[in-house]
């Protein structure tokens, strides 16, 4: 990812997590509770890495950041605990530009290894990834 | 011998190299250890690789973080270093950090958390980073107490839980005094980043380590992509075997100067070739190398003033052939200029060739070069620790060939500038001489350690094939003051 928008490959990464938390039965709202329950998930494990505070932080900047691209995201905050408030079902498509901004800021900080090795912890069905824009392998 | 019947202590190898030696073998398990030195000197790191080293998933290791660096930062450097292994992250080590309940719950908040986590996954490894953040919000109006109770009751803690712990902590030396954490820690480490002129000196010193004998003083270390390498002030052969007495004979390559020296330089012996620039100080040791690789006997060769490469160009041209040993592994160029070098960290250097390569000779290329390359602040015990090195080099049966280049005066014959003269074994001593108006070269053996030596002062020339020994010079006087007398013929 670079500062002027995230990586094809990224999006895609966060998509499928999206999918596989994606069981809605309201499917307009699918995607909405999808992204909130792949950042509860990241909540648990970055925090006891990093910190609230930490995690808090990272969670700002990707919001920030998706902001940018998707105006929609505007009424939505991270608490204090750093769980999300204000998403809600009219964000179909913003909640997974919220989720690649928050992966890929975890890829340019620690890199896609460790990166992906986070979220395999969390999604053990996560296989066959590649986050690199020069990867071979689409997810 | 007495038997011995305490409880045996394991030793975990630290992971950087070269410290386990100073450590006396490892960390002792379920040792509690303090690490201990002022910012940006390799706290991190040294527990870093300990964790790496050690921990797998059925013995993992918590890092915990603390009002310090971000966890997430400390991955993003850490991982630069080679011993850093992904596949360990949240299966042998587990970052977590402190700073909520540290926040919300004060001393007794974190010991809690640690517990909690600790009795989770039955760690065996446990660092605390940084401890020091940890202390210092309970370390004010009058509530050290309570930091010397936390301190007491981790210990406890971690000990019981069969844990091998590091604490960091950026202290200075003058908190060594009435430090409860200091006075409970079974190991001491302090790591510390001297500034000498413009160079960086980087040292540790264990200062306490219970169960165990470690090297006392202060070793220094480096920093490289590896992480850390230790280099231990006993120059890594305190438990080796004295030097033996060999009586072999090892051909310095030039036929006529074995003679001169009653049949070539004893086998672990320290010879020093002294003489000023181009009197062929160089091509000798040279020659000495080469004639080791032509009866088997893999050499090394320390350069400072030229490049490796250079080196078996300038000896193809005197017709040995270096690049064929180099190319086989029997011949190493060891060329070290980072001018802040310590002589410990040359040591390990060639050490290391010579575990590589077998190398029974060794040559120096010059020592002025090789005290150039240290730090200012290892110059000043320049004369000691090359006592130590040659010394530990030649019990391990090496011969050690040095050149040094000295400024040439026509009224005395000066054996060395460095007064290292009783450093060596042997001394052979090349000059100028003034004779029919012409610069013309001599050499003599001076001092021969192990026996009787030639007494001539023969001439000698440098020829396409190397060094080429004359005869004695019986006619003239007042050789060795480069301006000679003849006493046969013409007079001058």
């Amino acid at each position: 990812m670079n500062r002027n928008g995230i990586n094809p490959k990224i999006r895609d990464l966060a998509q499928r997590l999206l999918s596989l938390e994606s069981t809605a039965e309201n499917l307009s709202k699918a995607n909405t509770f999808a992204a909130l329950m792949v950042s509860e998930k990241l909540r648990r494990p970055l925090s006891t890495l990093a910190g609230t505070a930490g995690f808090r932080s990272l969670l700002m900047r990707a919001l920030t950041l998706a902001k940018r691209e998707a105006p929609v995201l505007d009424g939505v905050q991270v608490k204090e605990d750093g769980s999300l408030e204000g998403l809600d079902g009219e964000e179909t498509e913003a909640g997974a530009v919220l989720i690649a901004h928050l992966v890929g800021l975890l890829e340019t900080f620690i890199g896609e290894p460790l990166t992906l090795r986070l979220l395999n912890d969390i999604w053990p069905d996560l296989s066959g990834v590649d986050m690199s824009s020069k990867g071979k392998e689409s997810i | 011998m007495k038997e011995h019947k305490g409880v045996r202590i394991n030793k975990l190898p630290s992971g950087v190299p070269g410290l386990d030696e100073i450590l006396g073998g490892g960390l002792p398990e379920f040792s509690f250890n303090i690490v201990a030195g002022a910012p940006g000197c390799g706290k991190t790191t040294l527990a870093h690789q300990f964790i790496f080293a050690n921990a797998t998933p059925d013995r993992p290791a918590l890092y915990f973080t603390v009002l310090g660096e971000p966890a997430l930062k400390m991955l993003r450097y850490q991982q630069q270093y080679s011993f850093f292994d992904a596949e360990k992250l949240n299966n042998a080590v587990h970052f977590i950090n402190l700073s909520k309940a540290l926040v919300d719950g004060g001393l007794q908040g974190v010991l809690k958390e640690i517990s909690k986590q600790v009795e989770k996954s039955d760690a065996r490894i446990v660092v605390v980073d940084s401890f020091r953040s940890v202390l210092r919000s309970e370390q004010h109006d009058g509530r050290e107490m309570a930091a010397q109770v936390f301190v007491q009751e981790l210990a406890l803690l971690l000990t019981s839980a069969e844990a091998t712990t590091f604490l960091i902590g950026e202290y200075g030396e003058s908190e060594m005094e009435d430090n409860p954490v200091f006075t409970v820690a079974d190991g001491l480490f302090w790591l510390y980043q001297q500034v000498e002129r413009n160079s960086v000196v980087r040292k540790l010193q264990i200062m306490k380590l219970r169960g165990q004998m470690s090297v006392p003083g202060l070793h220094t270390f480096r920093i490289t992509d590896s992480g850390l390498q230790a280099f231990s002030r006993t120059l890594g052969l305190m438990a080796r075997k004295p030097k033996a007495a060999i009586k072999k004979r090892l051909s310095t390559g030039i036929a006529t100067l074995d003679e001169m020296m009653g049949g070539g330089i004893p086998q672990g012996d320290s010879l020093l070739i002294a003489g000023p620039s181009g009197t062929g100080k160089s091509l000798l040791a040279t020659q000495f190398i080469a004639a080791g690789i032509r009866v088997g006997e893999p050499g090394i060769v320390a350069v400072f003033e030229e490049r490796p490469e250079e080196y078996a160009g300038r000896a193809a041209t005197f017709g040995l052939d270096l690049e064929t040993p180099l190319e086989k592994g029997n011949l190493e160029v060891i060329y070290l200029r980072p001018l802040d070098l310590s002589v410990d960290e040359m040591m390990q250097e060639i050490l290391d060739a010579i575990e590589r390569t077998g190398a029974k000779r060794l040559v120096i290329d010059s020592l002025a070069g090789f005290e150039l390359a240290l730090a200012p602040g290892f110059r000043i015990d320049f004369r000691e620790s090359l006592y130590r090195m040659i010394f530990a080099l030649t019990g391990k049966g090496i011969t050690v060939l040095s050149t040094l280049e000295m400024v040439e005066s026509f009224t005395e014959l000066l054996f060395s500038t460095y007064a290292i003269s009783f450093l060596t074994d042997d001394i052979v001593r090349m000059r100028y001489v003034e004779i029919d108006g012409q610069l013309r070269k001599i050499l003599m053996v001076v001092k021969m350690r192990g026996g009787a030596h030639s007494s001539d002062i023969r001439e000698y020339r440098i020829t396409s094939d190397g060094i080429d020994i004359g005869d004695c010079l019986r006619d003239y006087t007042k050789l060795i003051t480069g301006i000679p007398t003849r006493t046969k013929g013409p007079q001058h």
